[in-house]
């Protein structure tokens, strides 16, 4: 649903000054939005806090504005909080952009305070004890930082230090202050019009990543990959019937967009006082504790489940579509969303059944490793990310859940992470460590020339294991292996299967050059 | 008008407050904020220069009477280096200056009052009954201690309500630091006083916006000069030029809002350029002067644009920099690097200030899409840019250490290879650059490679490797170190 688009040509300001003659345009809503969700790439494959989104997005959003001919002063509201002001774009103004101003000054307790130095306002006092309310005018004679000197008729008071119940009551709004975030530009229209005009900009408070399900099959040879895009939105603007998309991939991110994101004023407008200390203080007593964090309620409250948990077989009507976007990789939820405030939503992309996989534990030779205690190995698994392999589709980084079917429910087997994988890599998936399977690292001897290790891999499962152990190089030693292993990253791969309830065992020696 | 005004300039005290109403007025109509606010400047300029400083001239009608008088300065930066303060009248010679910062709160107002007579009101919790008494502050230290008769009182210890009413604000507390001179004036009447001070909390940079089509190899740029002000004070109807440049601050300024990376704003220079751009120039520096008058409001960041070119000739590119000689268990991906040039031939044809570029490009809809940004620092015309955009997701290079052998005590060899894997469906080349070859006064050649090597400094080689579609390409080099 569109909101209602509220569009007046205000005239507000002194006479006599040149900024005067402009027209100020109210833009109060987007018509339409296209959001574009970008990761928070220092988060690598962890999940993100939805308290704390780090990540970003870019909006579009399309205004429909009627223009005055001349100057004026075109007012965007309801811009999201995390807005990067100096990333707008705006086109679609018939006069150009002479230019664009974003004010972070929103109407607020401390921003009411400090707009009415100065002025008359109104001081209100109620009587606790017979209800009796009494007004009475003062002029505000201190600045805005947290304290408030009074000048009323009776004398100069500082207010809230009487331990009355005491506010201000003001006549008016400050000019200048608007309710929602606002971002304006000045332009010169040749004439007036009707123009639909795009404001485009990068807000932070936005994160998403993908969200995988791995369902090994009852055979335990194929795997069904399934992938949530879990996007979230931690500002407070609401985005109706929008485009949504997301960028996987790491675009460069230079600026510090946090410094640069105006700050909302502070929820709590604190007055100081004269120091209270009491004759049963101590003095210098510490200051008052930081109000507590909004309470996680507001941020689980709103997650919003857009289906089902994933049973047998489900189908998904709407599964975003990948594309390429330069060298990064853009997912386009095929329908029109609603992005809500302070909401966690999750689409499908990526659905893939009957995917061969390898299972194997993975392990390597420690050489600086002195204590000879056996160390559980990782449990692995392996996939082709090809055509040929069931997959070949870009794989942007995420969590992994691997389930196993059982013959009526699944079982979680892992709770893991993926990291980008371009189409033609190998998938390698690690699923936690196994105690049945053990190896044994014994330095059997250490001399000027030569450093010798006995492995020992300990298999106390009833079925034969597949097991990898990497053997690395050693700056200035010659590496002695029996037998042919494989070459592995400058070092070699020790790959065996180690016998039901067996065990295997290899000899390694690093000769000095 | 008038009415409201003096009642907002409080701190305007005694003599001057007169003489200033009648000044200041002449100032409202030279200058009116957006806000509607009234404003005690006058004819106002600011330069701004990039690292958080600027020069601000502000020229006042005021009336000066003859002799010795105190001249106040409200509207001026809250931020304001008071000692670099200049002012100037015609036949007024200045006495002395003063910046006084003794701000009024609650706790300055009953520091003033030790040894003074307030009055307090008791207000009874159960009838409402309200007593009044003169009290004497004898001492504030962590609490504050009266003398009400003969009796030592601690303010509203029973935590009982108690106003505290003080006859008036001392002399001396301002709402907001105030800056003043005193002048020695030959004769009295109003004339044009400027004042000029230098200021900490105004600072601007560039941002670019960088539409990127890769097919057609063509960028098109927007220059937007973005001014900040959180020198918490408003500038009104400005005459702003703007400095591309730094001026050394010996003196360390308060956090700059933008501090730009210095070591990535200058790898983004390949070839620095040497023509001149046809802007005003003020010695090296170039100037960018906004074209109207403009009101730089408190708090506000505020853009005007600069440049605007379209269909520069631009190419994408990939370039991987392994640091060191090393080996990487995964595959790493590359950077994606557009790379154009600022010469009036073929490029974007202007000296550019330091700032932040954001490369878009558009999408299967045609909308555009952030791709990622980097910084630039100041750039003359003529100059080569090569700009990271980001890492690329299909084009991967993977370094390893397949050997490295002691040759003798202070020899050694190290065999490289480098699997690069290209995930795209067009081919691509990568100029894989290793690094790390001049440590510690150590001497590194390269004994033998699979593909010839240009030497990019004694650090550093690179190598231009072609990699097919949806192809890999492995290159291997041996290096001999001594040292």
């Amino acid at each position: 649903m569109l909101r209602r688009l509220w569009l007046a040509p205000l005239l507000a300001l002194a006479p006599g000054s040149a900024l005067a003659q402009q027209a100020v345009v109210v833009s109060q809503a987007p018509l339409s939005s296209s959001v574009t969700v970008y990761r928070d790439t220092n988060r690598e494959e962890r999940r993100f806090n939805l308290r704390w989104l780090r990540g970003y997005a870019l909006i579009s959003e399309k205004r429909r504005v009627s223009l005055p001919a001349g100057d004026a002063v075109v007012r965007f509201e309801g811009v999201a909080d995390g807005m990067i002001a100096v990333s707008a774009v705006v086109t679609g103004l018939p006069g150009g952009i002479e230019e664009k101003n974003r004010d972070a000054r929103l109407l607020s307790p401390a921003s009411l305070l400090d707009g009415s130095l100065g002025n008359r306002v109104h001081l209100r006092r109620t009587d606790r004890a017979t209800g009796r309310v009494t007004e009475t005018d003062a002029i505000i004679r201190s600045g805005p930082d947290n304290a408030v000197v009074l000048e009323t008729p009776q004398g100069i008071e500082a207010l809230r230090c009487s331990g009355l119940p005491e506010t201000l009551v003001y006549d008016r709004v400050p000019e200048g202050l608007s309710a929602k975030p606002t971002f304006s530009v000045q332009t010169r229209s040749p004439q007036a019009t009707e123009a639909e005009v795009t404001l485009t900009y990068l807000a932070t408070g936005f994160d998403w990543g993908a969200s995988y399900v791995a369902t090994i099959a009852e055979d335990g040879r194929t795997l069904d990959l399934f992938a949530w895009l879990t996007v979230a939105n931690g500002n407070g603007a609401q985005f109706d019937r929008a485009q949504l998309l997301a960028v996987a991939g790491q675009p460069n991110r230079s600026s510090d967009f946090d410094a640069l994101v105006e700050r909302p004023p502070p929820p709590v407008l604190r007055l100081s006082c004269w120091p209270m200390d009491s004759t049963s203080t101590r003095p210098g007593p510490p200051p008052p504790p930081p109000p507590p964090p909004a309470p996680m309620m507001a941020a689980t409250a709103d997650i919003l489940v857009t289906a089902q948990r994933r049973t047998e077989k489900a189908g998904f009507s709407v599964i975003a579509a990948q594309e390429e976007l330069g060298d990064l990789k853009l997912y386009r939820v095929p329908v029109p969303v609603d992005v809500l405030p302070n909401g966690q939503k999750q689409v499908a992309m990526i659905q893939r059944e009957g995917v061969p996989f390898t299972s194997f534990h993975a392990g390597a030779l420690e050489p600086w490793r002195e204590e000879t205690a056996s160390v559980p190995l990782a449990r692995m698994l392996r996939m082709d990310n090809r055509e040929k392999g069931g997959l070949g589709l870009p794989l942007p980084s995420g969590s992994v859940a691997v389930m196993r079917r059982r013959s009526s429910d699944e079982l979680l087997l892992a709770d893991s992470t993926m990291k980008d994988r371009a189409v033609g890599e190998k998938v390698e998936i690690a699923a936690g460590l196994s105690d049945q399977l053990r190896l044994s690292q014994t330095v059997t001897a250490s001399t000027e020339k030569e450093r010798r290790y006995r492995l020992v891999l300990t298999n106390a499962t009833n079925a034969g294991a597949a097991v990898e152990i990497a053997i690395p190089r050693l700056d200035g030693f010659d590496l002695a292996t029996p037998g042919r292993l494989k070459d592995k990253d400058g070092g070699k791969l020790w790959s065996v299967t180690v016998p039901a309830n067996g065990e295997a065992g290899l000899d390694v020696v690093y000769r000095r050059q | 008008m008038a009415a409201r005004f003096t009642a907002t300039r409080f701190t305007m005290a005694g003599l001057s407050a007169l003489a200033m109403a009648g000044a200041m007025m002449g100032a409202m109509q030279a200058a009116q904020a957006q806000t509607g606010e009234p404003t005690a400047q006058g004819d106002v300029s600011v330069t701004i220069y990039n690292d958080n400083l600027a020069l601000v001239q502000d020229v006042r009608q005021l009336s000066i009477p003859g002799g010795v008088s105190r001249i106040e300065f409200p509207d001026v930066s809250a931020q304001i280096r008071p000692e670099t303060l200049s002012f100037s009248a015609p036949g007024a010679a200045i006495v002395e200056q003063n910046f006084d910062y003794d701000l009024l709160s609650p706790d300055t107002l009953i520091e003033k009052a030790v040894g003074q007579v307030v009055t307090i009101v008791r207000t009874n919790p159960a009838s409402g009954a309200e007593t009044r008494e003169q009290a004497k502050v004898l001492a504030v230290n962590g609490g504050v201690v009266l003398q009400i008769g003969n009796r030592i009182e601690v303010l509203r210890d029973d935590g009982l309500p108690v106003r505290v009413i003080f006859d008036k604000v001392p002399a001396n507390l301002r709402a907001r630091p105030t800056l003043s001179v005193r002048v020695n004036s030959d004769r009295a009447g109003t004339r044009p006083a400027s004042i000029r001070y230098l200021t900490p909390g105004l600072g601007w940079s560039a941002d670019y916006v960088a539409l990127f089509d890769a097919k057609a190899g063509k960028v098109d740029v927007q220059g937007w000069v973005t001014l900040t002000n959180t020198s918490g004070t408003t500038y009104t109807n400005a005459n702003t030029l703007l400095v591309a440049g730094s001026v050394n601050q010996r003196q360390a300024t308060p956090y700059a809002r933008r501090p730009m990376p210095p070591g990535m704003a200058a790898t983004s220079i390949r070839n620095p350029g040497t023509e001149t751009a046809g802007r005003e120039q003020l010695g090296d520096f170039y100037l960018y002067p906004i074209a109207n008058r403009t009101t730089i409001a408190s708090n506000q960041t505020k853009q005007v644009s600069f440049l605007d070119v379209q269909g520069v000739p631009a190419r994408a590119g990939y370039e991987y920099v392994n640091g060191w000689l090393t080996t990487s268990t995964e595959a790493q991906s590359a950077d994606s690097v557009v790379s154009f040039s600022t010469s009036a031939s073929g490029g974007l044809g202007d000296a550019l200030p330091a700032g932040t570029v954001r490369f878009y490009q558009k999408d299967a809809s045609g909308a555009p899409q952030f791709t990622g940004e980097n910084q630039l620092g100041h750039t003359p015309m003529g100059s080569q840019l090569a700009l990271a955009t980001g890492k690329a997701f299909d084009v991967k290079v993977q370094p390893v250490v397949e050997q490295r052998q002691k040759l003798g005590d202070s020899k050694w060899r190290t065999t490289m290879r480098y699997e690069l894997t290209n995930a795209r469906p067009d081919a691509v080349t990568v100029d894989l650059v290793q690094q790390g070859l001049d440590f510690a006064w150590a001497d590194t050649r390269i004994a033998s490679e699979s593909l010839k090597s240009e030497r990019r400094s004694v650090d550093a080689v690179v190598w231009h490797v072609p990699v097919p579609a949806n192809g890999r390409a492995t290159v291997t080099a041996t290096f001999e170190t001594r040292y």
